[in-house]
């Protein structure tokens, strides 16, 4: 065509002057208009039979409740489910990316296979050949990761790793892997579950709750119950951390406090609970309190963290007044935190008297395996993989003859990413089941794509930070796009292969029957029409009526329970306490402050494709990413509003722009993740730096635990 | 500006609890695929970016630690004044019975953007590129709205397609569809609000949440002595919220 649309109206304009007056150019302009938008490239919207399917949502790791619309059986929209007890009808950003990521470009379309540099496509037979006579001759030292906290899939992975000779299995590290370490040294049993539904008044050292932490869309709708629009909240949320977040935006009180002083601050809050006379019987209690009264007294406190003494008195006041308080412990950034400000948080709710009690913290039991030989959840949580893959990259650990990586993206998601980078060159197999190209399959032997959950059976047990023990089903509402399958199903076909009896012959088996031990468990109920935090709060609960649980579950429903596992032995760890929370002084290097969203994706997602347009344009310009520091640093560090700086830390350097931005600590700098990827498709691919790579790993004393909560970076 | 405000029986009314957002993005990602925004692979670059809802960051402009933040999610106002109507001129866009919705019709629109100039709250957007999807990714288009080409003027329509719906499923019910229940037409960005920010109903009926909420003392509009009566209310126990939501002068 000779004439666009530009031109176009432009021809037409000029006749319209002298002929406003009669309808007929109107008419003509409408005619015109819809002509030249009646371009063939522009998509028809689909037509057919609008329906709605219940699944999980398995990328964003808060689980929650999805409803699909479906137009002609093809899924169209991601919304929150109103029944399901992690959703409550709200959704995230990345939870609401489901549909659009089946047709990703960063997708994989089929098995392959490295070639020298590149790729090549392979059967899934072929694929299955390869693995098995490679991980046969590797017998005695396979190792797997998971990214995966949830799924059942762990079961069948670490049960074939076992049976494989095990190098070690590993979660990748998040707020579940340091609290489950801070739990087994208190000697506690279960998951930690914050009831935040019946907590009046909350108390939050550094967990992003409302954003990346835990059950981050239940822990809003949980925060917004009770807090009518205008009126006068019905419960208190206190925010301690080192910038104002998205959580302490909403939050009535923000301390400013450094990521590493938040053991500091527990302490000194458990300062003023002890000398108003709180006592407890449990193991370490006496060096506990000598330990608490030997150095975190107001003035030490202020000293390290610059809390002020009133401060501190008023928040300990106001837990201790509370009906029903709660303190949660956390990573500003989902990650690095060391055991012992989470055992130091837990101390105060013990303190408090609300471990096992409704609004207080549930000691949650882990729900039946299935898989014979499988690791339990904790035993998983255990390992320590900073650690060990800087054991493999130094050669104190021998590297592993092969590694199966599952939903997981290492040489991108993990601190110190050179060193990491240089552990997986160590490994000399390495299979990676993603569905998508991330930075860690572009490094693998073999990349076998995983079907998408809304195109696969999958589930989503009891996340950390829920209450309340949750199970609820992912399944299939779509054909494969491509030409991906189940990984379960491939590790039940793999192990078939290598004559391994995991007991199963594919993966809707294992789940049928994980379902099926759920529907034995004493105390579980479908969330129907009463949900688990009233039954905490004294509701009777409703009877599971066995057979229907299936049925229940694929139609979106939650199974839950209101558990707590028996405590025999939880103490107060206060020799580790002692050891790795020191009031010293504050720090004099900048210090980094990670911030992560969801709305940036995960390590193993990418940034959704529609998420890009979320990101503010001052956490994004272009392809540059910002780094935000309140004005008093800028001017100590000679920083000016929108200049390009190099952030430097742990061997890495990072581009960034430069934020001015009030509601940061002094000293620190104010970083966001998610960004930086050099795989993925052109929405992640070369837009911005990730700042996680400046983290250097050190070890917390006391626990042994890999920690990178607050690096020190250069800035020039 | 009309200078003429037409008054309607049915008047949809979203409000937004502002000490409740934390930002997140939640809004913006439901409105997008609801309404068939395409994903831009250059939304980095705000200036040719589409986001029919807005979040923007508010600050008190304090140093640390006195500063504070809040954040503003922003669809289309729905004047009940509006300043875009009168400017179109091939009355691509007007203020009618819909519920008060200022509606845009898309072929109609030949893409002058005199209502993006006239906009005071930025809620119009031009098409600048053709829409353009990844491979497939047109399979996941929502049936309930139109594609819009290059070269027209979009925006918020308070998911105008939802409003159709729920008259369509009152009168299957036997229900009066212009007397819907409060809740039977929500909007996406509304009803996917991880925080239960945004409250979506009929201001003028009395059975509907928002009819109270208006009324709070603590609720606002913005740059409400434009006189465009908007009918998006927001609500922040916090005064310096308020205060810029009405766009007030440091000095005031
Ligand atoms: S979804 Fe809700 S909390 Fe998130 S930005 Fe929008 S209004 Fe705010
Ligand atoms: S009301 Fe609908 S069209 Fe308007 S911002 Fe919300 S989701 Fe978008």
């Amino acid at each position: 065509m000779g004439l666009d649309r530009r031109a176009f109206l432009g021809l037409v304009a000029g006749g319209t002057v002298g002929a406003m007056f009669t309808p007929i150019p109107w008419k003509l302009i409408d005619d015109a208009s819809i002509w030249t938008q009646n371009w063939p490239w522009i998509p028809r919207v689909p037509k057919g039979q609008v329906d709605y399917v219940a699944t999980t949502s398995k990328l964003c790791p808060a689980g929650e409740g999805l409803k699909i619309m479906r137009v002609a059986g093809n899924p169209i929209l991601a919304g929150g489910n109103p029944s399901h007890p992690l959703s409550c009808g709200g959704v995230s950003a990345l939870a609401r990316s489901e549909v659009y990521m089946l047709y990703s470009p960063a997708r994989i379309k089929s098995p392959m296979k490295r070639n020298g540099k590149t790729f090549a496509p392979i059967t899934w037979e072929q694929a299955l050949v390869e693995m098995a006579e490679k991980l046969g001759a590797a017998k005695g030292a396979v190792a797997s990761i998971s990214g995966d906290n949830t799924g059942t899939i762990n079961e069948v992975l670490t049960a074939l790793t076992a049976k494989l000779g095990s190098a070690g299995s590993f979660m990748m590290p998040s707020e579940a892997t340091t609290a489950a370490k801070a739990m087994k040294l208190m000697g506690a049993q279960g998951q930690a579950g914050y009831d935040f539904e019946n907590a009046d008044t909350v108390l939050v050292l550094g967990a992003d709750i409302f954003e990346t932490w835990g059950t981050s869309s239940r822990n809003r709708k949980a925060f917004g119950a009770n807090r009518p629009a205008g009126a006068k909240p019905a419960n208190t949320y206190v925010y301690v951390g080192p910038s104002r977040n998205n959580t302490a935006a909403v939050c009535d009180q923000w301390v400013p406090a450094a990521a590493a002083d938040l053991g500091v601050v527990a302490l000194g809050i458990a300062w003023h609970l002890l000398k108003a006379g709180a006592t407890s019987n449990a193991p370490g209690f006496d060096t506990f309190k000598a330990v608490v009264n030997g150095g975190f007294g107001p003035e030490d406190v202020k000293r390290a963290t610059g809390v002020a003494p009133e401060t501190l008195a008023a928040i300990a006041k106001a837990l201790a007044s509370a009906k029903a308080p709660l303190v949660v412990t956390g990573s500003p950034f989902g990650q690095g935190l060391g055991a012992a400000p989470v055992i130091a948080g837990m101390s105060l709710n013990m303190l408090l008297g609300r471990i096992n009690k409704p609004g207080g913290v549930y000691m949650l039991p882990e729900l039946p395996s299935v898989v014979p030989g499988a690791l339990t959840r904790a035993a998983m949580l255990d390992g320590d993989l900073p650690a060990f893959l800087k054991g493999v990259e130094s050669g104190k650990t021998p590297a592993p003859k092969a590694l199966l990586i599952y939903d997981a993206n290492p040489a991108y998601g993990l601190p110190e990413a050179a060193t990491m980078a240089k552990a997986l060159e160590k490994i000399p197999f390495k299979v990676s089941f993603s569905s998508f190209m991330d930075e860690t399959a572009a490094l693998c032997d073999l990349v076998l794509p995983n079907s998408l959950p809304l195109e696969r059976y999958d589930d989503v047990a009891t996340p950390y930070g829920s209450g309340f023990c949750v199970y609820s089903l992912v399944r299939p509402i779509q054909k494969p796009i491509c030409d991906t399958k189940t990984t379960g199903d491939v590790l039940l076909g793999l192990a078939r292969k290598l004559s391994i009896d995991l007991k199963f012959d594919n993966f809707q088996q294992v789940i049928k029957e994980k379902v099926a031990s759920l529907a034995k468990v004493s105390g579980g109920f479908v969330a129907k029409d009463v949900m688990p935090w009233q039954v905490a709060a004294g509701k009777p609960a409703p009877a599971l009526v066995g057979g229907d649980l299936w049925k229940a579950l694929e139609a979106g429903y939650a199974w839950t329970m209101v558990g707590q596992a028996a405590q025999t032995a939880m103490g107060f760890a206060a020799e580790v306490v002692a050891k790795a929370v020191k009031a010293g002084k504050p720090a004099t290097a900048t210090v980094l402050a990670p911030y992560a969203q969801l709305r940036t994706g995960t390590p193993v997602t990418g940034m959704p494709c529609q998420d890009l347009t979320t990101v503010p344009d001052t956490e994004l310009l272009g392809d540059t990413t910002f780094i935000r520091v309140n004005s008093e640093t800028a001017k100590t560090l000679g920083l000016k509003k929108g200049q390009m700086v190099k952030l430097s830390g742990a061997g890495v350097d990072c581009q960034a722009k430069v934020h001015i931005f009030e509601s940061v600590m002094p000293g620190m700098v104010s970083a966001p993740l998610g960004f930086g990827h050099t795989a993925f498709d052109y929405y992640s691919q070369g837009k911005g730096a990730n700042y996680l790579s400046l983290a250097a790993v050190v070890e917390e004393p006391g626990s042994g635990l890999s920690m990178w909560i607050a690096p020190e970076v250069k800035i020039a | 500006m009309s200078g003429q405000k037409k008054e309607f029986p049915i008047t949809w009314g979203m409000v937004i609890d502002i000490d409740k957002c934390t930002g997140c993005g939640a809004c913006m990602a439901s409105c997008q695929t609801e309404n068939n925004v395409e994903p831009q692979r250059e939304a980095s670059n705000k200036l040719r970016a589409t986001s029919w809802m807005l979040v923007y960051e508010l600050t008190n402009d304090k140093a640390f630690p006195n500063h504070d933040i809040a954040y503003l999610p922003r669809p289309c106002q729905q004047c009940g004044n509006p300043p875009c109507v009168s400017v179109c001129p091939v009355i691509a866009t007007d203020k009618n019975e819909d519920g008060g919705i200022v509606s845009q019709v898309y072929p109609r629109c030949i893409g002058c953007r005199y209502c993006v100039a006239a906009c005071p709250y930025h809620v119009r957007y031009f098409g600048w590129y053709d829409p353009i999807w990844p491979e497939g990714m047109e399979k996941t288009l929502s049936p309930m709205t139109s594609v819009r080409p290059r070269g027209v003027v979009e925006k918020c329509t308070f998911c105008h397609h939802r409003w159709t719906q729920a008259k369509d499923a009152a009168r299957v019910a036997g229900k009066d569809p212009d007397n819907l229940d409060d809740g039977a037409y929500v909007t996406s960005c509304v009803q996917n609000c991880p925080s239960g920010a945004l409250a979506f109903g009929d201001i003028k009926n009395p059975k509907h949440k928002v009819h109270e909420l208006v009324k709070s003392p603590y609720a606002f509009r913005l740059l409400e002595r434009l006189g465009t009566d908007t009918q998006v209310y927001y609500i922040s126990r916090r005064e310096w919220v308020r205060k810029l939501g009405d766009n007030y002068l440091k000095s005031e």
